[in-house]
């Protein structure tokens, strides 16, 4: 798993699909002890977890996500949203119904952004937005920068990199609105960004655009944090966990590439396959019509082969539609982990020195100044979040491996039969002799 | 030429061609029932054939006992050949058992060693003494419609092994052929190691040979022939195309489908590696990619059985040329028939010109007449006596030709149905079995990902 959980924070550890209770029901989050922080500045516009203005049915406090909900599970969840009823959860968000629009400048697509939700922070029961690339884009930004100790889900890449790839066509649509989708659930799950008032407006403005200027207007304050870290820093030692977490990743995003390397070299072979089983198919009903007896039997062969190439080829589509664009998300998902590592190591970087600087002055106050004091409650605070982030990550990466590689074998296994079933069903005929007719 | 109505009672009996199983008048009445269709004594079908058995005639009687043949082993080997240079070669081991009508048990009567040259001197007579005959073809001589992990090299195991299969397949084809089975040769080739090749040369068969035959594309400006030979001529052209065409797909489709499994390979080293780093997931991910392994290695088997699939085509692939070879000796046959009658009609023409002093074709004769004088009545009785004696031996040989050529469409035609039966009835077998190894990957293939994707549920 991960480089283990972190230390003094009780971890609900990994649950079976069934026993795990709702994200939003249980109290025993992580979060909820290391509230023994107060949350750091940066933090202000978003609500903690701690606040108990929230009104829940049960009402229970909206505590962290203690268990390992994997998005993928929500999302099956969310999508029945008839069939949720005593559950707890107060926020649901759907990406659907693609559409194109031309102007004169430029063609692009939008996306419906459906929200349901109970909470406060919402005017309206319900809000039906649309909303394009670059305003996911947008709010991703938007978090990053107000929201630096907390790991944002990673968006599907901006720019098609194999220019083959039709940005308009069917299927690229679509599955970049399955990623986008998957992308505002993840942010719905967390129990922190899911308040963030960047998402707020996101989901609910008539007009994004005129919120976007605003927000440019004002240079936001969000401190050292928000640039692009490069380079790693000089840290007298760093957390064991986060180390860990830091070699798991590197290894890890290797394995994923191999992976990815992997699946394309297979969709390549059975793409090949796929050609030559349609060459191989017709050739038995040319022979067909050289023969008497065997006429019938030969054109079932063909017609069986012709099944198995249908299937194959759906079996493809698949496979580069649904798992590869998974896959990569992730080689994303850990590369903005990492990113959000070396921003703490920073923050910790800084804290050290400020020490150091305190310790040269040879003062011999007993008191910490204020500054310093600042300085590593805000780590502490990036820590406790970070680590609380990561186990929430691990456990949603483990649920979505686990129905990723389960929907890779299904749909192998859902290939074989509809190809055993044509194969089956013309033996009878195969056997039938002649006198029969 | 009128096409004669097949006639009942008449035997074929080649005029110059004297088959050695033919040793007497007994044998061939024997010969001749059988080509009538009275199969009692004589199993001519593919089961037959399909249980390894065949028939064989015996030197001293006339009983024909059920036997069968194996070609059992095959050895490599080296020796000399006519140029005194050294070379290697395969030679296979055949070994014949009589069965015991009444204990059912079967008795080692002869075993002997042969390699393929000698093979296709058998089949190469077979082909001279029974034009008639669909004769059964033999495995290729070089591996062809090869997809790339097979060799294409003569000394392969493999190769060898299979050809060792298409060499026992062919004698029990032969064996168990109505007519062929008969044959004294193929009782020698089977039971008389030494001397074999001097006995067939000694039958003197290549000269018999017709040369035209082996000029595959050669035409021959038949006006009438049977319309069901040209037929069969332009099945049999088609038939070869299009195996040709099959097998040759289906090598690049092994191929493919060879990369994909082995592809999968690599899941299994690289989900090894994962679960390393893993703590709940890594017993799933391993147990997994072991899976991926067993599937990777699952297809070298799939495709050696697809190999006999492929050999079944390959057999009919070379049967169709047997085929062409008997429409083509009809072609020839009546191509000599028709060159024939045209001689003979032209001589009757001149017989009657000289007889009736009318010159109604240009002649070198007349007009040498015209120009230097007319030839004595001394010399033109003369000349007509000699056109006479032509005419009648020309009709002689007109008659027997005529006679050869319905016989050969009788004889022939009864051989093609028989065929036809044995064809319909083994691809039939070949596409079931074919469907049947099919299944079995898709099971197998259901078997592997239900087991990986179980593995991946306990991740």
């Amino acid at each position: 798993m991960s480089g283990g959980p972190p230390k003094g924070l009780p971890s609900t550890g990994p649950h079976s699909l069934l026993d795990m209770p709702h994200p939003l029901a249980g109290s025993s989050s992580e979060e909820a002890v290391g509230g023994d922080s107060t949350p750091s500045p940066d933090l202000l516009m978003a609500r903690s977890f701690g606040d108990k203005d929230l009104i829940l049915p049960n009402g229970g406090t909206p505590a962290g996500t203690s268990s390992p909900a994997s998005s993928s599970s929500l999302l099956n969840r969310l999508q029945l949203d008839d069939d949720i009823d005593g559950e707890t959860r107060d926020l649901f968000v759907t990406v659907d119904d693609p559409k194109k629009h031309v102007c004169t400048m430029e063609t692009y697509i939008t996306y419906r952004i459906t929200t349901k939700s109970t909470r406060v922070e919402f005017d309206l029961p319900e809000y039906s937005v649309r909303r394009r690339y670059q305003d996911f884009d947008w709010l991703r930004n938007k978090l990053e920068e107000s929201q630096p100790t907390h790991l944002i889900p990673p968006l599907p890449e901006k720019f098609v990199v194999k220019g083959v790839v039709d940005r308009f066509s069917e299927e690229f649509v679509e599955t970049r609105r399955k990623a986008l989708d998957k992308f505002l659930k993840r942010i719905t799950d967390h129990p922190v960004l899911s308040f963030n008032e960047h998402f707020n407006v996101f989901l609910t403005a008539k007009d994004l655009n005129a919120y976007k200027r605003q927000g440019m207007a004002l240079l936001s304050r969000v401190g050292e944090s928000v640039k692009h870290v490069t380079g790693g820093y000089k840290l007298r030692s760093r957390p064991l966990e986060f180390a860990a977490i830091g070699d798991y990743l590197d290894t890890f995003a290797l394995k994923l590439g191999t992976i990815d390397r992997i699946a394309q070299r297979i969709i390549k072979e059975e793409i090949e396959y796929l050609v030559e089983l349609r060459e191989y198919g017709p050739v038995y009903s040319t022979w067909s019509a050289l023969e008497g007896e065997l006429a019938e039997p030969l054109e079932g062969v063909s017609a069986c082969i012709g099944n198995c190439s249908t299937a194959l080829e759906e079996l493809t589509d698949d496979m580069t539609e649904d798992f590869l664009p998974v896959l990569r998300e992730y080689i994303l998902y850990s590369d903005s982990m990492k990113s959000v590592l070396k921003k703490r190591d920073q923050v910790q970087a800084e804290y050290e020195a400020k020490l150091e600087a305190v310790a040269l002055r040879k003062e011999d106050r007993p008191k910490v100044p204020a500054d310093v004091e600042k300085c590593q409650d805000r780590m502490e605070c990036f820590n406790a979040d970070l680590k609380a982030d990561m186990e929430r990550w691990q456990s949603n990466k483990r649920q979505d491996f686990r129905q990723l590689l389960m929907g890779m074998a299904d749909r192998n296994i859902q290939y074989y039969e509809k190809c055993l079933m044509a194969w089956e069903s013309i033996i009878p005929l195969l056997q039938e002799k002649p006198e029969a007719k | 030429m009128e096409q004669a109505p097949p006639d009942l009672e008449r035997q074929w009996q080649p005029a110059t061609l004297e088959p050695l199983g033919h040793t007497d008048a007994g044998l061939q009445a024997a010969v001749g029932e059988e080509a009538e269709g009275s199969r009692d004594e004589v199993p001519g079908d593919g089961t037959e054939h399909a249980l390894g058995l065949g028939v064989l005639m015996t030197e001293n009687n006339f009983g024909l006992k059920k036997i069968e043949i194996s070609v059992s082993e095959a050895e490599k080997r080296t020796g000399r050949n006519a140029m005194n240079m050294q070379e290697t070669y395969t030679a296979y081991l055949i070994e014949t058992r009589s069965v015991e009508h009444t204990d059912g048990q079967s008795v080692l009567t002869d075993s002997l060693w042969r390699r393929y040259s000698e093979f296709e001197l058998l089949r190469n007579y077979l082909l001279v003494y029974y034009p008639h005959i669909v004769v059964p073809p033999l495995p290729e001589k070089r591996a062809e419609f090869v997809w790339h992990k097979l060799s294409a090299d003569n000394m392969d195991p493999d190769f060898v092994e299979r050809r060792r299969i298409g060499l026992e397949n062919f004698l029990l084809r032969v064996a168990s052929h109505p007519i062929l089975c008969r044959d004294k040769i193929f009782y020698l080739f089977l039971t008389q190691e030494g001397n074999w090749k001097e006995t067939v040369n000694e039958t003197g068969f290549q000269l018999k040979a017709d040369s035209r035959l082996k000029a595959l594309n050669a035409t021959f400006r038949v006006k009438n022939p049977d319309k069901r030979f040209t037929e069969l001529k332009h099945y049999s052209d088609e038939l070869q195309s299009v195996i040709s065409h099959l097998l040759r797909v289906r090598a690049r489709v092994a191929d493919r489908l060879y990369g994909v499994y082995k592809v999968h390979g690599n899941y299994g080293r690289v989900f090894s590696e994962w679960s390393a780093i893993e703590k709940e997931m890594g017993d799933g991910l391993q147990s997994a990619g072991h899976h991926m392994d067993v599937y990777a290695s699952s297809i070298d088997d799939i495709l050696e059985d697809e190999e006999h699939y492929a050999d079944q085509l390959k057999e009919y692939l070379f049967y169709a040329e047997a085929l062409r070879a008997v429409c083509r000796k009809h072609e020839l046959m009546q191509y000599d028939l028709e060159m024939a009658a045209q001689d003979l009609a032209s001589k009757k023409q001149q017989c009657e010109e000289l007889a009736t002093g009318t010159v109604r074709t240009f002649s070198l004769k007349g007009m040498t007449t015209k120009l230097f004088g007319q030839e004595t009545p001394e010399q033109r009785e003369a000349r007509i006596k000699v056109l006479e004696e032509q005419i009648n031996e020309g009709e002689q040989q007109l008659k027997s030709k005529n006679l050869e050529g319905r016989e050969f469409v009788k004889n022939a035609w009864a051989d093609i149905e028989r065929f036809k039966e044995q064809k319909n009835h083994d691809l039939k077998e070949a596409l079931i079995s074919y469907a049947v190894m099919q299944i079995s990957m898709c099971k197998k293939g259901i078997q592997v990902w239900t087991n990986a994707k179980e593995c991946f549920s306990k991740m």
